[in-house]
């Protein structure tokens, strides 16, 4: 049976206002939460392993104690196990010292097989943390998986490149970040919520599923997390400024009145539309 | 020798294809070198490779150091690691800046070097530039000081509303990585002259966990979201696979035109991922988007408000699109879409007319 080990993280969900402060900038504690979208693709290909291979499914998060939301919800969706690091030290680290904490996670849980990530956070975009927590762990990483089969110890993965894509072969362990150009999502497909409502109801079971951790229990040093141990620092942030804002409307006439005056107005407003037509 | 103050770019190619990121790359680090004084040095790892340092130097490097190897012909994560850590090793001072692009290749190979070197790294950055900054944050006093001629690497943040500035300017080198397309690229001086060297490189077993079967090069199944200049989406409004003809149709009357998506379409199955616009899909900045049923949710408006001319068309007059968009016709997009190309094909025509007249 294969360990695989899928971190996830909880974001602000930007589609609501909730919590966007007037500057621009997001006020985490009033801001509705999710699951990061990304992530459902890594969880989905773990759930994909553990039926077609057989696992065992820990789900790895940091964050402050409300990130156990997305624990659970991983629970739903088929993963076995939970653990959250929490600590205040951690606040406001960037991806070098988020890629060093979630490493000495691992190093606390031991052997595994596979770690998922997402591709990348909504709330970050930056794509680095996997491939840092690869290179802290010294192990082989495969980023934009589109599909992957396993055999044994080995595994083989479909890569995305610019224009084409990448046929790879590597043995375990490995570190994958998902693509979400894989398989399309349907990983409520095996969800078992009841059941995951009967356990969490139990404070044994509970425990036995969900474990908090905290720096020290991990054995991280807390200079090299949170801002004290970050390379990179935020120095300035400017909110963009309204985006469009003036829409010319066209309606209730006839279509062929409304692209007449909108071509008209196009070509009055110099927007230089007769340059990129096929002649 | 090498200037060890030089801006450093990591050239990309993949199969000795130099990938238009590098060129953008190297315009990019030209503007920080000339405010910094100093010159612009290019990495290049590859196989067989040897003719594209001239082209780099065409682009604005004043200096190529190569790696060739013939382990290195395809791209794998450690194999490239090695050979960029080999190059920095030789350089024996850090350099004050490295460049990579936030490609497929860029994305993955970054991270590494910059957790081995435990140094910051900016992704996906929009504009780049140099300047100073005063560090008055208590928590750490040894990070407090005044740091003249650093990286500013600028990038969108939380979704596209906002823009931050990122500085590393505890440790060199500063990293970054800027978004395909972004970067303005100089025009290819073919008189310009530079230095060559290769920079030798020894892998280690480990290296080579990861082998390449094979790398397929589909160019037709690829769509040039981020480089084209019209851009024709369809969204859910669309109703079905089918609404795509009608995509396609309007899409055609552009001379460099491609189809976009929303996510919900891409989600239904209509058309493939490859095809998406916004937060989970690409970030785009045509000269002219065209969407039609698409609603405008605000996953859509990240990744193309940034385009030059919207203009939508949506049944429902009150579609967060109208706010954003700069032209909007309020009505059925069956019968608008069609309308639309009858009306830019005969726009142009008369243009033709004139132009030869």
């Amino acid at each position: 049976m294969f360990k695989i080990i899928v971190f996830i993280k909880q974001v602000p969900d930007t589609s609501s206002k909730a919590g966007v402060n007037p500057d621009g900038t997001i006020d985490r504690a009033r801001a509705k939460r999710m699951l990061n979208p990304f992530d459902r693709y890594a969880l989905q290909k773990a759930i994909e392993i553990k039926r077609a291979y057989g696992a065992e499914v820990t789900c790895v998060t940091m964050g402050p104690p409300p990130a156990v939301e997305v624990l659970v919800e991983a629970f739903e969706h088929g993963a076995d196990y939970g653990v959250l690091l929490t600590d205040k030290r951690i606040a406001a680290s960037d991806t070098l010292a988020t890629a060093y904490a979630l490493h000495k996670v691992i190093h606390h849980l031991g052997e595994f097989d596979i770690i998922l990530t997402g591709l990348q956070t909504t709330d970050g975009d930056t794509a680095q943390v996997g491939p840092q927590i690869a290179e802290r762990l010294n192990i082989a990483q495969i980023t934009y998986c589109e599909a992957l089969s396993i055999s044994g110890k080995k595994l083989s993965a479909r890569r995305v490149v610019e224009g084409g894509h990448q046929e790879l072969e590597v043995s375990m362990p490995v570190l994958i970040t998902v693509a979400n150009s894989a398989t399309p999502l349907d990983y409520k497909r095996f969800a078992d919520v009841a059941a995951v409502k009967e356990f969490l109801r139990q404070p044994q079971e509970r425990e036995r599923r969900i474990k908090t951790v905290s720096l020290d229990i991990i054995g991280a040093d807390g200079t090299r997390t949170g801002l004290v141990g970050s390379p990179t620092v935020v120095g300035k942030t400017w909110k963009l400024g309204e985006i469009g804002g003036s829409c010319t409307l066209f309606q209730g006439e006839s279509p062929e009145r409304e692209v007449e005056e909108l071509i008209g107005k196009l070509r009055a407003d110099g927007k230089g539309v007769e340059e990129l037509v096929n002649v | 020798m090498s200037n060890p103050n030089n801006v450093v770019v990591v050239a990309e190619q993949l199969q000795g294809d130099l990938q238009q990121i590098t060129q953008e790359l190297l315009g990019a680090a030209r503007g920080l070198a000339e405010k910094l004084n100093t010159g612009v040095s290019c990495f290049l790892i590859g196989h067989n490779i040897m003719p594209l340092a001239e082209k780099l130097i065409h682009y604005g490097a004043d200096e190529v150091i190569v790696v060739d190897d013939p382990q290195l012909k395809e791209y794998t994560t450690l194999t490239y690691r090695r050979a960029v850590i080999a190059i920095l090793e030789h350089l024996k001072t850090p350099p004050p800046i490295v460049l990579m692009g936030a490609t497929t290749i860029g994305r993955d190979l970054a991270p590494r070097i910059a957790a081995h070197l435990e140094v910051g790294l900016t992704a996906d950055c929009t504009e780049l530039d140099i300047g100073d900054y005063e560090h008055k944050g208590k928590a750490d006093p040894s990070k407090t000081g005044t740091f003249n001629n650093i990286l500013y690497a600028i990038r969108p943040s939380f979704g596209e509303s906002l823009k931050a500035r990122i500085l590393g300017p505890w440790k060199n080198p500063q990293m970054a990585t800027t978004r395909i397309g972004v970067m303005q690229a100089l025009p290819v001086d073919t008189t310009r002259k530079g230095t060559v060297h290769k920079v030798p490189v020894t892998f280690q077993t480990d290296d080579f966990r990861v082998t390449v079967v094979k790398t397929v090069r589909d160019v037709s199944a690829t769509v040039n979201l981020t480089g084209a200049k019209v851009i024709v989406s369809g969204g859910f409004g669309l109703g079905s696979a089918d609404g795509f003809a009608v995509v396609r149709d309007l899409a055609s009357v552009f001379k460099d035109s491609v189809v976009g998506a929303s996510r919900r379409a891409v989600d239904s199955g209509w058309i493939p991922y490859a095809h998406q616009v916004g937060q989970t899909g690409k970030t785009v900045r045509p000269d002219i988007y065209i969407a039609l049923g698409i609603s405008g949710a605000i996953q859509h408006r990240v990744g193309m408000a940034h385009s030059k001319v919207i203009i939508a068309a949506n049944k429902d007059a009150d579609a967060p699109i109208f706010k954003f968009a700069h032209y909007g016709i309020v009505g059925d997009l069956y019968h608008i879409a069609p309308l639309l190309k009858k009306e830019l094909a005969k726009m142009a025509r008369e243009q033709g007319i004139k132009a030869g007249a």
